[in-house]
């Protein structure tokens, strides 16, 4: 009989026992997936939101995309990026905020995001906007718009239907006169937040909205570029001192400095509890159950068997509690990260393609060597009491116990 | 066969002495002996006397603290624990009082546990362990557990367990000690065939029935041999 042979059986001798420590590790190994895939799962999210649609290199006028500073002369900038070698396409980006009319109650308030590609090449003039047409098509003509499902289902609009809509391009809304939109598609778009609504289309679409009062400001200039995003970086930087210009993983990184630290360090610390918690749960267990064997554990020693079998039967029922636990924490730790997910999403301002908890191969890696971690750990004092086990005084003291 | 005239324990002097937060205390002092192939000691003496001590320093699972003592012509205290391990698991089986089975074991997979530690091929072992189990005669019991199994049963397992990986020498210490008279005639019975078998026998017992099988008698007192006898 083999020693993991032995330690099954050892461990289903006492079912009670043994579903108390595979039902503790599960739920323990549950908890550290969780803070494995929540310590990287915004990082990855985020790259992963940043890199839909192929715009590689951001333009804004502050440190990060969304500070709410704009791009002066937006337009020009663009246009003269869009003349850089390494270019293929800059897309200006500019947001106003937006009132359409409802057959009854109060109008939906929206974001209009209003776009204009700038191309030197064939390639980069068919790049579209930062969004994903679900339904329909693409808005190309100044009267023409998409919108979000949230819209759709809310308005009861699809597309063929016009709709009639109030944007204001500056801070203080003024009064302006309503503007009739086609609605030509459906469409996802990535940075949207949970309660928010957004409408797309050109930024001549945007201008008639506003009555033409856009001025010159961008919020944002995406850029393609031609492979080497970081000389892109550099090259506009170069050509435009006074904006910033940053690679997508460049944004990330700057995130992670910032906000997307403390999910880290919150993950940090709770990974560190639920290991210690594990290895405890796990030494207590086995300790119990060796020091419950000793007689048996110094028979077996003097009929024979080694100190490093006895010391491997204890190590492989630590590898099986664990091991068993371990794979019941997968499922478990999923379900459980998707209803924090859920819960984390809600806060305000969170956008509703990021995700908090993203499985990643390295996660499942990670988990996998703090489990064998933890089974070593978790053995070493009851593995330290059976190889230091004296055999003829325990069975001595068997005999008089 | 022996390195030295069928001589398996040589046994020159030996004294074990343990270290008690009282002082130290002498458990056997200078106990000379040697068993040999087939032979059928009993050792017989007040609680506390040592006997114990002494069978577990014949069976190298105890040091002794001086002496010399020589298993098959090896000085035992000279050897590392995984090979006194490898000795013990080879050359000698032992009985205990409370048997020591493990529960999540059948009485066939007990009696198998030492030859697949051995490294014995598994169609040996199995027939090994039927044949082990006739000669107990328990083989129709073979996949029960210890829990579904009487005292005396449970000895005759234990007896199949030690005699797993064929011993020169069976070390008992109060074989009969947990069982009723009759079940304990039938163990001393069992025993008696696997020393007319080949098998050294040595029984450390307070019962006298018991003993009087034996071919020689040690009567120990206060850690020493104080006399023996012969049949």
């Amino acid at each position: 009989m083999t020693a993991l042979g032995f330690a099954w059986r050892s461990l289903v001798r006492q079912p009670a026992r043994a579903a108390l420590g595979i039902l503790g590790v599960a739920a323990v190994g549950a908890l550290l997936f969780d803070m494995l895939m929540l310590s990287r799962g915004l990082i990855v999210s985020m790259q992963d939101l940043l890199d839909r649609g192929g715009w590689d290199v951001r333009v804004s006028a502050g440190d990060l995309p969304a500070s709410g500073l704009r791009v002066s002369n937006a337009l020009q900038t663009a246009d003269a990026i869009a003349t850089l070698p390494s270019v293929q396409a800059a897309l200006v980006i500019r947001g106003a905020s937006a009132e359409i009319d409802r057959a009854s109650g109060m109008p939906l308030k929206a974001a209009f995001q209003g776009v204009a590609t700038r191309s030197t090449d064939p390639a980069g003039s068919r790049l579209r906007a930062p969004w994903t047409i679900l339904r329909g098509r693409d808005a190309d003509a100044p009267d023409e718009v998409v919108i979000d499902e949230r819209i759709a289902s809310e308005s009861r609009i699809e597309p063929g239907n016009a709709i009639t809509m109030r944007a204001s391009c500056v801070a203080d809304l003024e009064a302006l006169p309503a503007t009739r939109l086609m609605v030509v598609g459906v469409a996802e778009f990535p940075f949207q937040t949970t309660n928010e609504s957004t409408v797309g289309g050109t930024l001549d679409a945007l201008k008639a909205a506003c009555g033409g009062n856009v001025g010159q400001e961008a919020d944002l200039i995406l850029v393609t570029s031609k492979g080497d995003a970081d000389g892109t970086a550099a090259a506009i930087r170069a050509q435009h001192p006074e904006v910033r210009a940053a690679t997508n993983s460049q944004v990330v990184g700057r995130l992670q400095q910032t906000g997307f630290t403390y999910f880290r360090q919150i993950s940090s610390v709770l990974t560190t509890v639920t290991v210690s918690f594990a290895v405890l749960l796990i030494t207590v267990l086995l300790t119990v159950s060796v020091n419950q064997r000793l007689g048996e554990i110094a028979a077996l020693r003097a009929l024979g068997f080694s100190r490093m079998r006895v010391v491997k039967d204890v190590l492989s029922e630590s590898a099986l509690i664990v091991g068993i636990g371990g794979l019941l924490s997968l499922p478990l730790g999923l379900l459980l990260a998707s209803g924090l997910d859920r819960i984390l999403k809600g806060m305000p301002g969170i956008p509703v393609a990021l995700h908090f908890f993203v499985f990643e191969t390295g996660a499942l890696g990670v988990h996998v060597a703090l489990l064998v971690a933890t089974a070593i750990i978790a053995a070493l004092y009851p593995m330290r009491i059976v190889s230091r086990l004296p055999i003829a005084a325990t069975l001595r003291d068997e005999v008089i116990g | 066969m022996s390195a030295s005239n069928g001589v398996i324990v040589d046994a020159q002097h030996v004294s074990r002495v343990f270290s008690m937060p009282a002082g130290p205390v002498t458990a056997v002092r200078d106990v000379t002996l040697q068993i040999r192939n087939g032979d059928h000691i009993a050792v017989r003496g007040p609680s506390g006397c040592g006997k114990s001590t002494l069978l577990h320093m014949l069976g190298c699972v105890e040091t002794q603290t001086s002496g010399t003592l020589l298993f098959d012509g090896k000085n035992v205290s000279q050897l590392s624990d995984a090979r006194r391990s490898l000795l013990r698991l080879r050359q000698i089986g032992f009985v205990f009082q409370r048997f020591f089975l493990l529960p999540m074991l059948t009485a066939r997979e007990n009696v198998e546990l030492p030859m697949s530690e051995a490294g014995v091929p598994k169609d040996t072992r199995q027939q090994r362990v039927q044949q082990l189990l006739e000669y107990v005669g328990l083989a129709a019991r073979a996949d029960h557990r210890p829990s579904q199994l009487s005292g005396g049963e449970m000895q005759r397992v234990a007896i199949a367990r030690a005699l797993a990986n064929g011993p020169r020498l069976l070390l008992a210490d109060e074989p009969t000690g947990e069982l009723d008279e009759a079940t304990g005639a039938q163990i001393a019975g069992l025993l008696d065939r696997v020393n007319q078998a080949g098998t050294a026998l040595v029984i450390v017992t307070h019962d006298p029935t018991l003993a009087d099988r034996a071919a020689r008698v040690l009567t120990m007192r206060d850690g020493q041999i104080e006399s023996e006898r012969s049949r």
